[in-house]
Parts: structure tokens; C-alpha cells; sequence
């Protein structure tokens, strides 16, 4: 692929790191915490725990369009978090959170990185029209939604926007 | 309740829309009792800032009565009168904590539309477009305020609202644009633009020490604001600016310059001329004509403040300040970081920024007060709305 017009935002395979003022192991409770994860991702999907392990995930696309999945967390490091999708998952996926200390006092490093395995071929142009939100936007949102809870108990919102916003298009 | 909608290139309405809600639990929601324009407004009214929506509700400069309380806030209470910042700061993040609010890093709800132009989201603001986060905006009956502990400041009992209401936004940014001089003592400042944030810087360098403000524009009305506050005016289409900041630095030229014009600088001559068909055409989003005369009047090793609202300059004379080894300090305003000294300062009037309320008007009214302020009729220098 040409490194110039490569865009890396379309890319099915998607990472983004953000860095918290906390301590690992602090970061790591609250992201197993399974209301945290349906929070999280809300913007992509709705994920519905199952036990500690398993979480049952079901992503809108347009056109009412529904796809629907499994996710096993893996056992791993201290230091890390992998989980996949089970046999049968409308869109394949695997992700791997990796938790570094920050330079100084910067706190912790999440690297967060998911891989989606879309049917018809690993494309993210495909993925993006599947779920309407190119796979760097589900990562970024997600991690970004997760250092505003991690830091402050609550996610920014605008929703249900009750001021005047009528979903009026962009000018 | 009645808000001031934007549906469109120079189209606003005060329409009927929901009463805003608590969401979050540091949320308060406010009774505006003044909002007031900002030249910021300007820019997204003439359609100079993209991803506004239809309906978005205005204002970002504020103050008001609290009247609702989420859960867990606890500095503030219902019936408190607080001015409020116009950039939305959890008071938590590294950045909050290092007193640059407008860049929090938690308080922005759409990050996704703002990371691919600035590799960064930065903090969220009211009424600022969807990729400042698409909050709504003051200019109604109510406004939610996020993070309310951090973001809402009482005002002080025989302090007057229209002294508080600019305490939001126009002073905070005058102030941290003449911080960024680091003032000593013998200093001449020189101020592009007599708006509400240049003549709020004009006061704030004189409030840090400077020796001599000097303060830039065409109206004569702003330009006698700037006298009053004592400043020595220019009136850039009369002088050559250049040479007349020669005059009054000695040939050194004034220590530091500060840019409060932005992006649709008025100019003359050739280079205006350029800037505003190319503006015209959408091949360029700014006019730049006081940020390039700032960076040639700024004497070696000065500093270059840039309070101006600016997009993607195109033609950017960089040489200017490598060449001459000039700091360049720039930001959207940090308001929280000088809130709490802003009010002491006006309480012992060494700021008066009530001197920029030049016209009332009720809510209803607000499209009539935004023409006033646009064209600056009748010596409007802030149009302000009591809803
Ligand atoms: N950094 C921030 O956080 C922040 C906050 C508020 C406003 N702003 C920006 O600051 C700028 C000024 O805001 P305002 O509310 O005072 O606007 P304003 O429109 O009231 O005032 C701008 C002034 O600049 C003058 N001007 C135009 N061209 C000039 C030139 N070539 N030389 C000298 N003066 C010139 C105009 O005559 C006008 O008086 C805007 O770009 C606004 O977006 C930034
Ligand atoms: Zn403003
Ligand atoms: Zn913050």
C-alpha cells in the first residue's frame, strides 16, 4: 500500500493509547467493571455481561441493520487484557488492552488495540458502512469515554441533547 | 423555553426548544439572567466554522441564578450567582490541574470529530460548533453547566452582573493574552483590535505592570473605549502602524504584540484585497492582516500573543519569527485559571469590564442585537441579552 494515501483511520485492525493519572491496577478494576464496558462502548454497541468473563455485544448499523456477538475475556498477564469473539460472531473481533506506567507522573499508559474480521474480507471501508463509524472512532471514543470516567466518575454528554439540537444537518 | 438558534450562513432565530436537563451528576442548570456576543460568534454566524448544526443554540459568554443541582455537587447551591467560563473544564485531568483548562481532556462528548484536524481533542465550550462538542449554548432561558464545582464561580455580593457577565470570557482572555507578555517593567504593549477581548487585554497589561498600552483600530467609538481605559489609540487606516509603533517605542518596537482580531482582520491595500477574494472562494478561511503586522511590529526576541480565532492560515510569514527570534503564546482561554482574581480585581475597579455593555436587549430581540454587533452600528462594542 502506498504510505502516502494510506489512511489509517480505515484500517480493520484499530488502535489508539491514551494516558490516565492513575495507577494500573486502579484502571484495571474499574475497565472490568461490567457497567463500565456497556458505558464505554455505547456509542458502537450494546454490550450486556453475561458473567465476569462474558459479554454479549449487539451493534447497530444503518438501516436497522443488526450484528451480534460473544466476547470471552482470555487469561493473561498482569498487565494486560485480551479478549475475542466466539464461534458464530456476526463480525469477528479480537481486542488487547496493554497497561504501561507513564513517564514522570503521568500515571498509566492504556494502549488499547481491536481487530475486526468483517465478513467479506478484513476491509474497514466495509466495516465503517457496516457499523456507520470507522473502526479508529469506535477505539478512540471508547478509550477516551473510559479517561473521563476513569478521572472524573462520569462521560460527557450532549444525550438526549434536550436544547434545540433537531439532529438538523451539518452547515 | 426561547433560545437563539443558528439555522444557517447569517440566519438566526429565537425559537421554542426543550428546557435543558441534569444529565451528569456534577451538572447545575442555570438561570441566564445576561449572555452577551462575542466576535468568536461572528466567525460561526458568517459561516467560517464548520460541523455547526442547524438549531444549535448560541452563546457562549454568560452568567445566571443556579436553580437545579446534580447530585454531587457540593461548592456551589441553588440560588448562587456565578459566572461561568465559556470552555467546559472537569478540574481533574493533567491539564486542568496545570491551569489549561480549554484543554481538558475529559469534558469533550464528540473527540472523534475533533482529533483528526488538531491530533487532539481539546476541551468542550459552549455553542461552539459539533467539534467543540456541540453543547448548547447561553443565549435562552436556561443553560446546563457540566462539572459545575470547577466551572461556577459566585460572584461577589456588590459586584453588578453586567461587571460579572464578562468575567466569562472577553476578560479571562484579555488577561491570560497580556499573562503570556510576562510584563516587565518598562514595557510597551501594542493591542490589535478594541473588542471586548482587546480592550479587556489593554486593561490586564496595565493591571501587570506595563509601562505603555498601545491600542489598535478603525472605530473611533472603541478606540475612545481604549483611551478611557488609557491606552494610546491608533487608528490603523489613518497612521502606518508600523512606523508609527516605531515612533512610540524609540525604534524598538513594543515588547510584546497582541493579536485580538482573528481571522476576519479588516485591512488595506493589496494583501486585504487577496485575502478576502480568496476568503471569498473558500480557498482560504482567514484574513490575517493584523496577525502579519503584529509579527513585523513586534521588536527582537518579543512576544507574539495570539488571542484571535484562527483556522488553517495558508500564507503564514513564519520567517518573521524565526528570523527575529519571537515567542509566540497562544490558547483558547484558560478562564478558570483567572476567574477567581478577574472578580477581585473588578471589585476594586481595577477592571471595569461593565464598560463593554453598550446595549441591552431581551432575548427575543438577540438577531437585532448580533446585526448591531456585527456592523457595529451605533457604537455597539457588546450587544447584551437579558432573557
Ligand atoms: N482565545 C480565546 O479564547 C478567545 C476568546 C474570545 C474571543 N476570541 C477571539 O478574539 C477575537 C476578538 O474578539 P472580540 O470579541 O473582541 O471581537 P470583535 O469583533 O468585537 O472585535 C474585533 C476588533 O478587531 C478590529 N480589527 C479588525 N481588523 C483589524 C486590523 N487589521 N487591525 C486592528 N484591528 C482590527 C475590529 O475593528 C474590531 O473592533 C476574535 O477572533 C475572537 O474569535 C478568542
Ligand atoms: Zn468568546
Ligand atoms: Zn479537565
Amino acid at each position: 500500500m502506498n504510505a502516502v494515501t494510506h489512511d489509517s483511520s480505515l484500517d480493520a485492525d484499530a488502535r489508539a493509547a491514551v494516558t490516565i493519572g492513575r495507577p494500573a491496577d486502579e484502571l484495571r478494576t474499574l475497565w472490568l467493571r461490567p457497567d463500565t464496558q456497556s458505558r464505554i462502548w455505547s456509542h458502537f454497541a450494546d454490550v450486556t455481561p453475561i458473567d465476569e468473563r462474558t459479554a454479549e455485544w449487539v451493534a447497530h448499523g444503518p438501516a436497522g441493520g443488526e450484528y451480534r456477538w460473544r466476547t470471552e475475556l482470555a487469561a493473561g498477564g498482569t498487565n494486560e487484557l485480551r479478549w475475542s469473539s466466539s464461534d458464530g460472531a456476526d463480525v469477528a473481533n479480537a481486542g488487547v488492552l496493554v497497561f504501561q506506567p507513564a513517564p514522570g507522573d503521568r500515571g498509566t499508559e492504556l494502549h488499547l488495540d481491536v481487530r475486526f474480521d468483517p465478513p467479506g474480507g478484513p476491509l474497514g471501508q466495509a466495516l465503517s458502512k457496516l457499523f456507520h463509524l470507522v473502526p479508529r472512532e469506535i477505539v478512540l471514543k471508547a478509550l477516551y469515554k473510559f479517561r473521563a470516567l476513569a478521572l472524573t466518575g462520569e462521560i460527557p454528554t450532549t444525550d438526549p441533547q434536550p436544547a434545540a439540537r433537531k439532529g438538523g444537518t451539518d452547515r | 423555553m426561547r433560545a437563539l438558534c443558528w439555522n444557517g450562513v447569517n440566519d438566526l432565530r429565537v425559537e421554542t426548544v426543550a428546557d435543558p436537563e441534569i444529565l451528569n451528576l456534577r451538572d447545575v442548570i442555570l438561570k441566564v439572567r445576561l449572555t452577551t456576543t462575542c466576535g468568536s460568534d461572528l466567525h460561526l454566524i458568517d459561516g467560517l466554522i464548520p460541523t455547526m448544526r442547524e438549531g444549535d443554540v448560541l452563546g457562549h459568554e454568560f452568567m445566571g441564578e443556579i436553580v437545579d443541582v446534580g447530585r454531587e455537587v457540593t461548592k456551589v447551591k441553588r440560588g448562587d450567582r456565578v459566572v461561568v467560563p465559556s470552555f467546559i473544564a472537569c478540574g481533574q485531568c493533567w491539564y486542568c490541574q496545570h491551569d489549561q483548562y480549554s484543554l481538558c481532556d475529559t469534558s469533550h462528548p464528540k473527540p472523534e470529530l475533533q482529533e483528526p484536524l488538531l491530533g487532539y481533542p481539546t476541551g468542550g465550550i459552549y455553542a461552539y460548533s459539533h467539534a467543540f462538542g456541540g453543547y448548547a449554548g447561553s443565549h435562552a432561558e436556561y443553560v446546563r453547566v457540566p462539572f459545575a464545582d470547577t466551572d461556577c464561580f459566585l460572584v461577589p455580593d456588590g459586584l453588578s452582573d453586567e461587571n460579572a457577565l464578562f468575567i466569562s470570557d472577553a476578560a479571562p482572555t484579555g488577561f491570560m493574552g497580556a499573562d503570556f507578555c510576562n510584563i516587565q517593567r518598562g514595557d510597551v504593549i501594542a493591542v490589535w483590535g478594541c473588542g471586548g477581548v482587546g480592550l479587556m487585554a489593554q486593561q490586564s497589561a496595565m493591571i501587570l505592570g506595563a509601562e505603555r498600552v498601545i491600542a489598535i483600530d478603525r472605530y473611533p467609538e472603541r478606540l475612545a473605549q481604549a483611551e478611557a481605559f488609557g491606552a494610546i489609540p491608533l487608528d490603523y487606516t489613518k497612521v502606518d502602524v508600523i512606523e508609527a509603533l516605531k515612533e512610540l517605542t524609540g525604534g524598538r518596537g513594543p515588547d510584546a504584540c497582541i493579536d485580538a482580531v482573528g481571522m476576519e482582520a479588516d485591512g488595506t491595500g493589496v494583501q486585504h484585497a487577496y485575502d478576502r477574494v480568496k476568503q471569498a472562494l473558500y480557498l482560504e478561511s482567514d484574513r490575517g492582516a493584523a496577525l502579519r503586522q503584529a509579527m513585523l511590529a513586534v521588536r527582537k526576541g518579543g512576544t507574539l500573543s495570539i488571542l484571535g480565532v484562527y483556522a488553517l492560515m495558508d500564507k503564514f510569514p513564519l520567517g518573521l519569527l524565526m528570523n527575529k527570534g519571537v515567542t509566540v503564546r497562544t490558547a483558547q482561554q484558560h478562564g478558570q485559571a483567572y476567574v477567581p482574581r478577574l472578580l477581585e480585581h473588578a471589585q476594586r475597579g481595577e477592571l471595569t469590564p461593565a464598560a463593554l455593555a453598550t446595549h441591552r436587549f431581551s432575548l427575543e430581540e438577540s438577531p437585532k442585537g448580533y446585526h448591531m454587533f456585527k456592523h457595529k452600528e451605533d457604537g455597539c462594542l457588546r450587544a447584551v441579552f437579558a432573557p
